[in-house]
């Protein structure tokens, strides 16, 4: 894991630099196991930092979020750099957003942190229910090493690892200004849960399963928020002319918002799984985002988000794509 | 005298398919289908479009919910796009698309692409009622209809 000290002593490099504005890190939370995102805006601040297995957020969608305010007249626009904490995730999507010419390249102080996988909140909200104090994990020889009230336990990783980190391809960040530690070694991507047996399902099975879960959906829009690529300036939901759904809760238009935000992420979706974790009535989307991945992969050959240089996957052609369901 | 009740018999589906049809290639096509009087199903209502490259696929998810049963989309044979490669990207597209409804439990086979030329009146027909057949034989669609329109 990363050496706490080696990665304030960085941050603070680069926070005390001239062009750099601030930079984005995580922080203790306030609550259990939760971690919060940090803003740095000078060289004091970064003692705050830390970065351990809990650290799931995806920093990548708040340099988006930065606001341009009009400027007045004879005003200059700030052009100082952005610092972001990245895991090897995280990395894809600015990669991802960074090609698709949503951030500038030069904006961006990219600090690459390799990731060992980290802990899916809602498992161990489940295995330790009352915890109220922010609590520190250590990663020990394929353990976490939880302590609580004085008393250590000793969890096996597989028990606690996001579900989406088994079959991640890319641990070490793919883009970089710096990297903190040491790169880890990538394991075998392995293939999400259900999706073997969700495909071997019949097409009213299939329904039926997804039909279940879009009906409790409320249409909160965290999935949209949460997720680093759901940048657009004005959301196709939110329009209203045309209005593409509706606003009401109804089982077609929650289908309806669901194939449009899975269709979007086709060939954008990097698998951070930011979006199933915020869920507040846990709809497996993560399982959507990984099929269309792999059908994406299988169609195209494209992964999301390794080279910053690949044209985005809707905006290009091959002349010999496949065609088979063409009459 | 007595009125004659009409009998009450049970129709056959028809399906309603709505078809995004090319203005270069495929609308035409289907403008000759009709100048040279072949006969083809009327269940296909047709949105002519500039390009297969402007249908986007949320026309397709739009038209489904608002009562839809399938939806053709029609565009230039490869390499005759009257923008270069409108319809390259058009099959790319409904390519995902089809896939996302066919994992999601919609039969994929409810949207549909075709190539036809301006030359290919034959042809359009015959695409017409193959999908018009496949369709009825899959049935009305319920996963994706809209509740309370009006």
């Amino acid at each position: 894991m990363v050496d706490q000290k080696l990665l304030v002593e960085e941050v603070k490099k680069i926070v005390s630099q001239e062009d750099v504005k601030y930079v984005i890190g995580y922080k203790k939370g306030t609550y259990g196991f939760a971690i919060s995102p940090a803003f740095a805006y000078s060289p004091e601040y970064v003692d705050k930092f830390i970065f351990n297995p809990l650290c799931k957020k995806n920093l990548a969608v708040y340099p988006i979020l930065e606001e341009k305010l009009p400027l007045k007249k004879g005003e200059k626009a700030d052009t100082r750099k952005i610092g972001v904490i990245v895991k090897g995730c995280d990395s894809r999507a600015l990669n991802q957003i960074i090609q698709e010419k949503g951030q500038k390249r030069e904006n961006l102080v990219i600090i690459g942190i390799p990731c060992t996988g980290v802990i899916d909140q809602k498992k161990i909200i489940s295995k330790f229910p009352n915890v109220t104090d922010y609590t520190d994990i250590e990663e020990k020889n394929g353990n976490y090493k939880i302590s609580i009230n004085g008393e250590v336990h000793n969890i096996p990783k597989e028990e606690l690892l996001a579900d989406f980190c088994t079959s991640c391809v890319a641990p070490n960040p793919v883009i970089y200004d710096i990297l903190i530690g040491d790169e880890v070694e990538p394991w075998e991507p392995q293939e999400h849960n259900n999706l073997k047996e969700l495909n071997e399902k019949t097409i009213e099975e299939k329904w039926a399963y997804w039909e279940e879960h879009f009906q409790r959906c409320i249409r909160c829009y965290a999935c949209r928020e949460a997720c680093p690529l759901c940048y657009c300036k004005e959301c196709m939901a939110d329009m209203l002319t045309p209005q593409w759904i509706r606003r009401s809760v109804n089982l077609s238009e929650n289908t309806a918002w669901n194939i449009m935000r899975a269709y979007h992420l086709a060939g954008r979706c990097v698998g951070c799984g930011e979006c199933e974790s915020v869920c507040p009535v846990n709809i497996p989307l993560m399982e959507l985002n990984k099929q269309i991945e792999n059908d994406v992969k299988e169609m195209f050959n494209y992964t999301a988000g390794m080279d910053v240089d690949e044209k985005p996957l809707f905006g290009m052609f091959r002349p010999d794509d496949p065609e088979e369901f063409i009459l | 005298m007595t009125t004659t009740q009409p009998k009450a018999e049970v129709k056959e589906f028809e399906p309603n398919i709505i078809g995004f049809l090319c203005n270069w290639c495929s609308y035409a096509g289907a403008d000759l289908a009709g100048t040279s009087r072949i006969q083809y199903s009327p269940n296909i209502k047709i949105i002519k479009v500039m390009c297969s490259g402007r249908v986007n696929p949320m026309f397709v998810v739009n038209a489904l919910q608002q009562g839809a049963d399938g939806v053709l989309i029609g565009g230039c044979h490869p390499g005759d796009c009257h923008y270069q490669h409108g319809n390259y990207l058009a099959r790319r597209r409904i390519g995902v698309l089809k896939k996302v409804l066919e994992f999601m439990g919609i039969d994929e086979r409810r949207v549909r692409m075709t190539w036809v030329s301006a030359a290919e009146g034959r042809k359009f027909a015959e695409v017409i009622e193959e999908i018009t057949d496949d369709i009825r034989k899959l049935g009305p669609l319920k996963q994706l209809k809209r509740v309370n329109e009006w």
